[in-house]
């Protein structure tokens, strides 16, 4: 917990660093001695807790990320895969002879690479006791191998999806703090995280995550708005598959013909990472506004499109080695058709906007619509705060098209949710637009107001203009203590975050408390069930009785607990 | 198919506590209904080997403590842990806990891994390399005074040179490479970076330099902009700049804050008893200084970094050299994360950008039990010894369970000894589904008292191919280990005999009844087989069952044609009086009573062997 030195600290906090007050007129300063960091419960036998190391764990689909707060990356990542579940002392992976039978996993009803997760979000036919296995292997595998700790208790912080259901939610907590035993767990969500990690307050978080996208809109540190669609890394690598399979002989699959799977998903995948690519948008002439582009209209002729890049060894082949297949061979492809897993997975653009339901929306629009629903102020500030993460996009080129598909679509048809044949009818037709024009005029301010409302009646409601605002305390306080500088907003930004985890690291270190702190005692009394609205904890009463750490302790039961975004119960 | 030996785990008793599940798990019974393994074990609480959550509990004998006051296993999920010492694994050196803070959980020496194959990596003076078929004992010694140096695998033959990574130095290696990028140019540490964030000179120096060395890939640098920001400087940034608006006047003294040091030296919290008793000033700053929001970083010297969305230089460089440059997701997966490089889209992706590893550390760990904090394993601290102060192995406490294939039918085996079997059972041979099969258990007990051993197993293993089984003599007692020096005084003599009529009776396969093996070939419901000293054999009898899959069914798991039996044991036995036993026992006996009824009880996995696929 110790702030690497010269990090301007803060006298009052990091006490660590007291001797170095930076431009701390307030403070008394005097000669003093360092200090220690005071241990949260007084008069009980601390040593059994490590002194302030907060630990941080990410969840991911596929993986695990842990470290300790304050530290700028993760120590340690723990990616979930079947080796991970098998027994102690079962060495067989590690036997020269031995290969793991996915094709026989495979079979296995839907579980093609589903071994390499730790929870699907549809929590139907879940086992929970097995995630809470899988976490806890994970994390002490984490513990022992990167953070090199011991079981002492210690606080974590975990930094979840928002959209994590409360059953896994439940089961990872139980599992932790049944063999962890950490006194408190403080959840963030990862939007925020991200937010904090890359500086901002209000952001577009696009997670190009393994199962879905979520496009989260912050604003001010809360999470306002959040959209999803299918189209994640899992479809990416099952796109990624289908194109190696259509490329792979066929003749081979006689008695297996039926086999979903030809390859491996480790391969795939494996392969997804290190050759996918997506191409750029294609009539991008330097950001120059095209005229009469229209998002829709994108030929999907692959390999051969000429004005595609300015890469004069475009027709170049890839040769990929294949291991996973029935006998080990070796494919030609030509290296544009690696553009196309991401072509299908994210963009689809061969179909038209319409065609889409709402739960795997092409990329592009996914953002365009979380950004058009915001409110304009929101809205405003957050589209010039677009981040990407998630383990998508690392894909190359894939934020570039992205952020440029968004701007084309937004210069395309500005931020009028409403679009189709009426709208260009009424934009095209000079007597429609007219009586429209005439109908708002006639409303010249009030969105809501009525025309005609007897706004001559009432003197008082009348001369608007002349009243004085009503003082508004907390908008007062907002504007003083507000920076005077001017905001980006209003134009399309994309700006890079540490990532959540850092953004955790960074919250905890700086002691800002968590909406949803877990106390283990009061979650073993009552388990998910206790927890209320996030809405119904009086944070006041909490803050007041809080202990050193900057991460609240539920201190007694009775004192209301939440589980933040995640709900609950 | 591999041959497979018969094998036992242990389920340790402590999971047994975490599965009953919480209020909310209303739907784990479903899911468990869904699960087709789990169909008819809900009831009576067979613990079903193959679901997929029991992988989890079960261990190798090996793998379990025993703590001597609680009488309990102690597995790898439930005891305690210290640290004793940490260490580099290739070095041997041991780091001092507090560089584990500080420096990270890394070796810092010149300890490095292969990024390709992980192989260690040594010192090699480049300097030699250029005319190997030179290579001469003079020349050897002599060169690595002169030339530059780089790290060599010396098991795949990659070397540091080939991504542009050379060192000046043999030693510090760590040091060194933590200036270095990949391809030679220069990195500035933290602290370099930190100053030369606060001289304004170096800043259009720094927007420079970093260019030849992003060129080679990491973000396909154009001449830059703006700053590109490292991982490490943009959290440093960040955190100055976050600390900086938390310690504006108008957040400075919150009520948390002056809460949060009560350290009863510090000045703060003096001048806050003094503000206790000279009136109200300070409650009244603090409600004035609760005003106040952060703003928003606007600067990369704030921490604000605008991405870099073109990437196509990578893109480029993809397609010009192929699958082959690029890193294996395996091999991106052992870096350790670079905070010198630019942000986390550009970690790296091509085979060149991979940086050598540095080890990481490892622990020694003593053992404790949870519940009674006594020390159950403790390694001595010196690194290079692998032996153990205190190691209270389960293996030491519990009875071992050996499994060995029982020849019945053919009247001619002769090795019964060992591992070794007749003709008629071949180590590993299949097993024929729907016909009997028999296997020896062999319990042997470990300690120093009689033991009762109650065995219970279900009549039809659980899953989906149920196998029967019957354990013919459930109940038996098993002598208590006796005295080494026993054992040597009167054994050499008896142990033969002992082998004789075990062997005489595998051939004779007729009835040999003795006072102390009264018992038959001919298999006995209630009998045990055979019994030694510190041992007792018993059969089980197995009817494997078919793998037939009816159409339409998913297909064989992995294993899930091994025949493993569930088997609960419940092992009873009286501890002596108070100490007078030697060895181990010794500190078993602190309660006070003469003779203290103990037992132990837990699920373990007989895995017998496959059985034929039809």
């Amino acid at each position: 917990m110790s702030a690497p030195a010269g990090s301007a600290p803060l006298p009052h906090r990091s006490v660590a660093n007291i001797r170095s007050p930076p431009g701390a007129g307030h403070h008394p300063s005097g000669p003093s001695t360092p200090l220690r960091p005071i241990p949260s419960n007084f008069g009980s036998p601390s040593s059994l807790r490590a002194d302030e190391e907060i630990i941080i764990v990410e969840f991911g689909t596929r993986k695990l990320q842990v470290g300790f707060s304050g530290d700028p990356a993760p120590r340690g990542c723990v990616w979930f895969g079947p080796d991970q579940q098998r027994r102690v002392g079962d060495f067989r992976e590690w036997q020269t002879d031995y290969r793991y039978d996915w094709r026989r996993a495979a079979r296995h009803g839907d579980s093609w690479g589903r071994d390499h997760e730790l929870w699907q979000y549809d929590v139907r036919g879940v086992d929970l006791g097995l995630v809470g296995d899988k976490i806890e292997r994970a994390l002490s595998e984490a513990f022992t191998k990167y953070l090199l700790i011991d079981s002492r208790p210690r606080r974590m912080v975990w930094v979840l999806p928002s959209s994590l259901p409360i059953p896994l939610l439940s089961a990872a907590l139980d599992s932790v703090f049944s063999r962890f035993q950490p006194p408190t767990v403080s959840l963030l969500s990862s939007p925020i995280a991200l937010a904090v990690g890359a500086g901002v307050r209000s952001a577009l978080v696009v997670d190009l995550g393994w199962s879905e996208t979520i496009v989260t809109s912050v604003y001010e540190y809360r999470e306002v708005a959040a959209k999803r669609s299918i189209r994640g890394g899992r479809m990416l690598v099952e796109q990624t598959h289908k194109l190696l399979a259509k490329h792979l002989p066929e003749d081979q699959g006689g008695s297996e013909s039926k086999q979903e799977y030809v390859l491996s998903f480790e391969e795939c995948s494996d392969i997804t990472t290190r050759m996918v690519w997506c191409r750029p948008r294609q009539h991008s002439d330097d950001d120059q506004p095209a005229s009469g582009s229209l998002p829709t209209v994108q030929e999907h002729d692959d390999a051969e499109q000429p004005g595609d890049s300015p890469t004069p060894g475009r027709t170049s082949t890839v040769t990929i080695p294949l291991k996973s297949w029935l006998s080990p061979t070796s494919l030609e492809l030509p290296f544009n058709a690696l553009s196309e897993p991401c072509e299908d997975a994210f963009f689809d653009s061969h179909y038209s906007h319409t065609s889409f339901d709402d739960h795997e929306l092409p990329l592009p629009l996914l953002v365009y619509r979380s950004l058009l629903q915001l409110p304009v102020d929101v809205r405003a500030l957050c589209m010039s705060r677009i981040i990407f993460t998630g383990g998508c996009s690392n894909v190359l080129g894939l934020r570039g098209r992205i952020f440029d598909e968004v701007s084309e679509l937004v210069r395309e048809r500005g931020w009028d949710p409403v679009q189709g044949k009426g709208v260009e009818q009424l934009r095209a037709n000079p007597k429609l637009k007219r009586r429209g024009v005439r109908q708002t005029g006639e409303s010249p301010m009030g969105v809501s107001s009525p025309p005609g409302d007897g706004e001559e009646q009432d003197g008082v409601w009348h001369d608007a203009a002349n009243t004085a605002p009503e003082a508004d305390p907390i908008e007062e306080q907002l504007q003083r203590g507000m920076d005077r500088r001017p905001r980006v907003q209003g134009e399309l930004r994309a700006i890079e975050s540490l990532g959540a985890w850092s953004g955790a690291s960074l919250v905890t270190h700086l002691k800002a408390p968590a909406v949803a702190a877990i106390d283990r005692e009061v979650w073993l009394q009552h388990g998910a069930a206790g927890a209320v609205r996030a809405s119904d904890v009086d944070y006041k009463a909490q803050r007041q009785s809080l202990g050193a750490g900057g991460l609240m302790r539920g201190s007694a039961a009775g004192s209301a607990w939440t589980l933040g975004v995640w709900g609950a119960v | 198919m591999a041959a497979l030996t018969p094998y036992t785990y242990i389920r340790c008793p402590c999971s047994d506590v975490s599965a009953p599940g919480r209020p909310l798990d209303g739907s784990s019974p479903m899911a468990a209904a869904a699960d087709d393994n789990g169909a008819g074990d809900d009831d009576d609480r067979t613990f079903d080997p193959r679901a997929p959550r029991s992988n989890y509990s079960l261990y190798p004998l090996e793998y379990l403590l025993y703590c001597e006051d609680c009488h309990q296993i102690r597995c790898p999920r439930c005891v305690a842990e210290e640290i004793v010492s940490y260490y580099c694994p290739n070095c041997l050196f041991e780091v001092p806990s507090s560089n584990l803070k500080s420096e990270g959980n890394r070796c810092t020496r010149s300890c490095f891994q292969c990024p390709v194959c992980l192989g260690p990596l040594a010192v090699t003076s480049l300097e030699t390399k250029p005319d190997p078929s030179l290579l001469a004992a003079p020349d050897n010694a002599a060169a690595p005074h002169a030339g530059p140096y780089a790290l060599t695998c010396s098991y795949c033959h990659w070397t540091s040179a080939e991504v542009g990574i050379q060192f000046e130095k043999p030693n510090g290696i760590h040091a060194q490479l933590a200036k270095l990028r990949n391809g030679g140019a220069t990195r500035l540490t933290a602290k370099e970076r930190k100053e030369r964030r606060k001289d304004p000179a170096y800043r259009t120096q720094a927007a420079a330099a970093p260019a030849p060395a992003t060129a080679g890939g990491e973000e396909g640098g154009p001449s830059s902009s703006a700053e590109v920001l490292d991982l490490e400087t943009q959290f440093a940034n960040l955190k100055a700049f976050y600390q900086g608006q938390l310690a504006d006047p108008n957040s400075a003294d919150s009520g948390l804050a002056a809460l949060s040091d009560l350290g009863f030296s510090s000045p703060t919290s003096l001048s806050r008893i003094m503000s206790i008793y000279t009136g109200g000033g300070w409650q009244d700053k603090k409600a004035k200084s609760r005003v106040g929001a952060m703003r928003e970083a606007l600067e990369p010297d704030e921490g604000l970094q605008p991405a870099r969305l073109d990437e196509s230089a990578a893109i480029d460089r993809l397609r010009s050299e192929g699958h082959g440059a690029t890193a294996s997701a395996a091999q991106l997966r052992d870096q350790p994360p670079n905070l010198g490089e630019a942000h986390l889209h550009g970690r790296a992706r091509f085979a060149s950008e991979l940086r050598p590893i540095p080890y990481l550390l490892r622990t020694k760990r003593s053992k404790r039990c949870p519940v009674c904090r006594h020390i159950i394993s403790k390694p001595e601290a010196k690194v290079q010894t692998t032996r153990f102060r205190i190691r209270l192995v389960a293996g030491s406490y519990i009875p071992s369970i050996a499994v060995r294939p029982l020849p019945l039918s053919s009247s001619s085996s002769s090795g019964s000894g060992g591992s070794a079997s007749g003709p008629a059972v071949v180590p590993g041979a299949l097993l024929e589904p729907l016909r009997p099969a028999h296997y020896l258990l062999t319990f042997k007990n470990p300690i120093f008292e009689p033991v009762r051993v109650t065995l219970g197993a279900p009549a039809r293993t659980p899953g989906r191919f149920a196998s029967k089984v019957t354990v013919l003599c459930p109940e038996f007692e098993i002598d208590a280990n006796t005295d080494v020096w026993d054992e040597a005084l009167k054994e050499s003599g008896e142990r033969d005999r002992d082998k004789d009529r075990r062997r005489r009776r595998g051939e004779e396969g007729g009835g040999q009844s003795s006072s102390n093996n009264p018992h038959h070939s001919q298999l006995e419901v209630g009998k045990i087989w055979e019994r030694g000293r510190n041992w007792v054999s018993i059969v089980v009898e197995v009817v494997p069952a078919s793998l037939r899959l009816a159409p339409g069914d998913p297909p064989l798991r992995e294993d899930e044609d091994v025949l493993e039996i569930p088997m609960f044991v419940r092992v009873e036995w009286e501890g002596e009086a108070g100490g007078d036993d030697v060895g181990a026992a010794a500190g078993r006996d602190a309660a006070k009573e003469a003779r203290e009824k103990r037992e132990l009880a837990y699920w373990c996995v007989l895995g017998l062997g496959r059985i034929k696929q039809t």
